[in-house]
């Protein structure tokens, strides 16, 4: 057992945190939320020239061949000043799998260019009434000739318009194919669409579409691992995230309430308002515990299905009940959006949704005890 | 960051894990049932004497002192699977007061007692609440005064658990009655024989059916030398191992086992329509919620642990206190609150079997969670009630300004 960082970590977390800070503030957010798209491409490329878009990539792709818990690091530290880009869509779900699973030539095609911040990847991990990418049941791939025919329908697809190749899953004759869409492709339509934390988001309707056999990423007999694969991670990346964003918002909060004052005190010497604030301390403390566990255990490609599950579980309450106590415990100065914490309120909501809620997922975990498969040992 | 246990760390737990399935046999099984919570029965002697040749008595010792050196980890395990196994270990003579009266009580009385400690023949019990003094420790009013070379002992303690099998008490009085210091600063640490005169000792029967004292000291002597520590300075004594005690308060241990046993019972068991148990969704909800509760347990208590033997290097020591303050109260508040939780959840799944008595015909898993729905309101304000958790937790954790009181 070791809960340490690394040197190595604390650099990257550092890195992180100085070019955050300094380039994602409230007025920044506000400004690119007012022109209409909450997407910062000059931190974006300045994220890039610091290196930190490359963390997980090898070497050879122009990366700094650090793993999943340094990615994980700056996703943290993304969440914590809820800055506008597209950490987990690009850098999570569609870098790792193609690193991972893709072809030489694949990677060789689009993983330099991600860590240089030309261009960005996503992917559709959504269907409609379906939040399990592994099993995909509104798309479907027909094999003609060397490649594939695609048609069907994802939603809450991120950044799908600026995306090189949108990593998704269909059914196929034989199983689960995972593909690199081309969203230029003729037969791609998006709808954009508006969610409760201005992600840029769409809904991608499939009529016909072909896809080459350069962008075939499994054909069938493995492409629901695959899947799973990286469901698990983007799960855990958001997870990360969401430590972020709900220890800011309690830090924000526990500095707020010990400066207002009424009844000529300050708020936070009320018991109920300082215990209140110490329940999202614990609630904060165990959502980290368990998503770096979770992190950990990935990071070392052990099986941690159980323990992903947790920690979104932790997550989506966490994230929840922290929200409202910090809303709650600013009063009208919490939803005013001069102040930034509703921008952590809304990503708690993003968080929570994305890929099963703690409900679902507490059901998923549930059924893996019922198998015997996830005894306390 | 490797947060899985070391093969030599995984190893010790299977051997920890063996040793105690095959300690506790069913007649022991059988008398620890019948004394919930405390031992003292001739069985659970002849165990305790078994641990002690075996040397797993003080294993978190220093070597110097007679144990085993044990790094803050692989205490840890070990708490966890003596719990697991359901051993009425006495953790507070051993492991709480143990070291500290190895560190601090005079020669004599150290060379008395340590050896039977060590051998597990010796239990001591712990005297600090009073009738007036629960949650507001300090404001105590037993006092000891100096007479010739005794000290003579005029009071009462409410709640002194284990007294009935103690040969001691490690009792807190007042000795500086000057009402115009702090009142926690005039407190000092007594090892008092139960047979001496004046001490008397009668039971207070609880909920839960654990059985506790009043104890009374009506003049009590005791030679000088009983006074463990300096004059005056107990408090330190009381306080520096509260942050350990409430860890191994919240070991997951035992609710990880018991969550085996009601999966395994829900296995087992079929519905009238010939499903299993466990195969209806909210059986299956109820499990996952301990299951994922269980788990933050465990890391909060490996993290501490870790924490304790692996300081941040260059931390500022104000700062380090503070936090592991603020997670020893995170992980009571929470530990405590989630089993009061948990045995219901798992109590649900039962049913109505839920209320059948260990002794009763039809009881299901040895009655424990009829028994816990009995014992577990007592956690939540024992040990430092979980308010005053919450105010360490704001303050120290969140440096919030706190209310004067
Ligand atoms: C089975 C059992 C075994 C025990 N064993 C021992 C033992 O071996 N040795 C020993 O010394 N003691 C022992 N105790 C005593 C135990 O430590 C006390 O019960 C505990 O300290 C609480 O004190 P109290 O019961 O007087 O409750 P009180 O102090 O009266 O507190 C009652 C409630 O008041 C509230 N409260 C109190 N202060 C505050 C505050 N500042 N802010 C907000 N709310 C507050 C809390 O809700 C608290 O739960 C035992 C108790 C039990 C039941």
């Amino acid at each position: 057992m070791d809960f340490s960082f690394s040197d190595e970590q604390r650099d990257v977390q550092n890195l992180a945190q100085a070019i955050l800070n300094d380039k994602a503030t409230p007025e920044r957010q506000d400004a690119l939320e007012k022109q209409g798209e909450r997407y910062d491409a000059q931190l974006w490329a300045q994220l890039a020239e610091s290196g930190l878009l490359g963390v997980a990539l090898e070497a050879k792709y122009g990366g700094m061949n650090f793993g999943f818990t340094e990615l994980c690091l700056l996703i943290e530290e993304v969440g914590r000043t809820t800055a506008p880009v597209p950490v987990v869509p690009v850098l999570v779900s569609s870098v790792l799998p193609i690193q991972r699973f893709g072809t030489d030539e694949q990677k060789q095609r689009l993983l330099p260019g991600v860590a240089s911040g030309e261009l960005l990847l996503t992917a559709a991990l959504m269907e409609s009434c379906n939040e399990n990418p592994a099993t995909p049941a509104l798309t479907n791939a027909r094999a003609q000739g060397q490649g594939y025919v695609l048609n069907g329908s994802k939603l809450c697809v991120p950044f799908a318009d600026k995306a090189q190749r949108i990593l998704l899953s269909a059914q196929t004759d034989t199983g689960v194919g995972v593909f690199l869409l081309d969203p230029q492709a003729s037969g791609v339509s998006l709808a954009p669409l508006k969610v409760t934390s201005q992600e840029p988001q769409f809904e991608l309707l499939l009529n016909n579409v072909m896809v080459e056999a350069k962008d075939v990423i499994d054909t069938g007999a493995k492409g629901a691992s695959i899947m799973q694969w990286l469901a698990e991670r983007t799960s855990t990346a958001y997870c990360a995230m969401q430590t972020g964003v709900s220890d800011k918002s309690m830090r924000m909060t526990a500095s707020y309430t010990g400066e207002r004052q009424q009844f000529d005190v300050p708020i936070a010497t009320f018991q109920a308002v300082g215990h209140r604030a110490a329940d999202c301390y614990i609630d904060v403390e165990c959502q980290r515990l368990v998503t770096q566990q979770a992190i950990s255990l990935l990071d070392n490609e052990r099986e941690a299905t159980t323990e992903v599950e947790i920690a979104k579980i932790w997550t989506g309450d966490c994230g929840h009940r922290v929200s409202f106590a910090a809303q709650h415990l600013h009063g009208g100065v919490g939803i005013d959006k001069d102040y930034p914490l509703w921008r952590y309120c809304v990503w708690s909501r993003h968080i929570e949704m994305i890929l099963g809620s703690s409900a679902s997922t507490l059901a998923l975990l549930g059924g893996r005890i019922a198998a015997g498969r996830a005894f306390a040992n | 960051m490797k947060i899985e246990f070391t093969p030599e760390q995984a190893a010790l737990r299977t051997e920890l894990r063996a040793y105690f399935e095959q300690l506790m046999t069913p007649e022991l099984q059988d008398e620890v049932d019948a004394t919930p919570g405390e031992g003292g029965g001739p069985l659970f002697w002849q165990a305790m004497k078994k641990l002690g040749q075996d040397g797993w008595i003080g294993v978190g010792w220093p070597k110097e002192l007679g144990g085993r050196g044990m790094s803050d980890i692989e205490q840890m395990i070990f708490v966890d699977e003596v719990m697991r196994a359901g051993f009425p270990f006495p953790f507070l003579t051993t492991e709480a007061v143990g070291p500290v009266l190895a560190q601090h009580a005079s020669e004599r009385m150290k060379s008395e007692l340590v050896p039977k400690i060590l051998s597990g023949k010796l239990i001591i019990a712990i005297g600090y609440s009073e009738p007036a003094a629960g949650t507001d420790l300090a404001s105590l009013t037993t006092t000891a005064t100096l007479e010739g070379d005794e000290w003579v002992i005029k009071g009462q303690k409410i709640f002194t658990s284990l007294a009935q099998h103690a040969d001691y008490i490690w009792l807190a009085a007042r000795t500086n009655p000057d009402p115009d210091i702090k009142k926690h600063k005039g407190i000092s640490i007594f090892l008092v024989p139960t047979n001496a005169e004046g001490y008397d000792c009668t039971p207070i029967h609880t909920l839960g059916d654990v059985t506790t004292n009043a104890t009374y000291y009506d003049s009590v002597r005791v030679p000088a030398d009983h006074l463990v520590g300096e004059l005056d300075k107990g408090w330190r004594l009381v306080t520096g191992q509260l942050n350990r005690e409430r860890m191994s308060l919240v070991n997951c241990g035992p609710v990880s086992q018991l969550l085996n046993n009601t999966i395994q019972w829900a296995m087992d068991n079929k519905l009238p329509n010939g499903d299993r148990v466990i195969d209806q969704p909210w059986v299956q909800i109820n499990l996952a919620k301990v299951r994922s509760g269980i788990e933050v347990l465990k890391l909060m208590t490996y993290k501490s642990a870790w924490k304790a033997s692996n300081p941040v290097e260059g931390e500022d020591p104000m700062t380090a206190a503070a936090s592991e303050m603020a997670d020893a109260s995170a992980a009571k508040t929470y530990g405590t609150e989630f089993f009061v939780e948990a045995y219901r959840l798992l109590a649900e799944i039962l049913g109505q079997a839920s209320t059948l008595h260990l002794d009763s015909k039809g009881s299901e898993l040895r009655g424990r969670l009829e028994m816990l729905y009995r014992t577990a309101s007592i956690i939540t304000f024992g040990g430092g009630a979980n308010e005053i958790q919450r105010d360490i937790i704001a303050a120290a954790g969140l440096w919030m300004p706190r209310a004067q009181r």
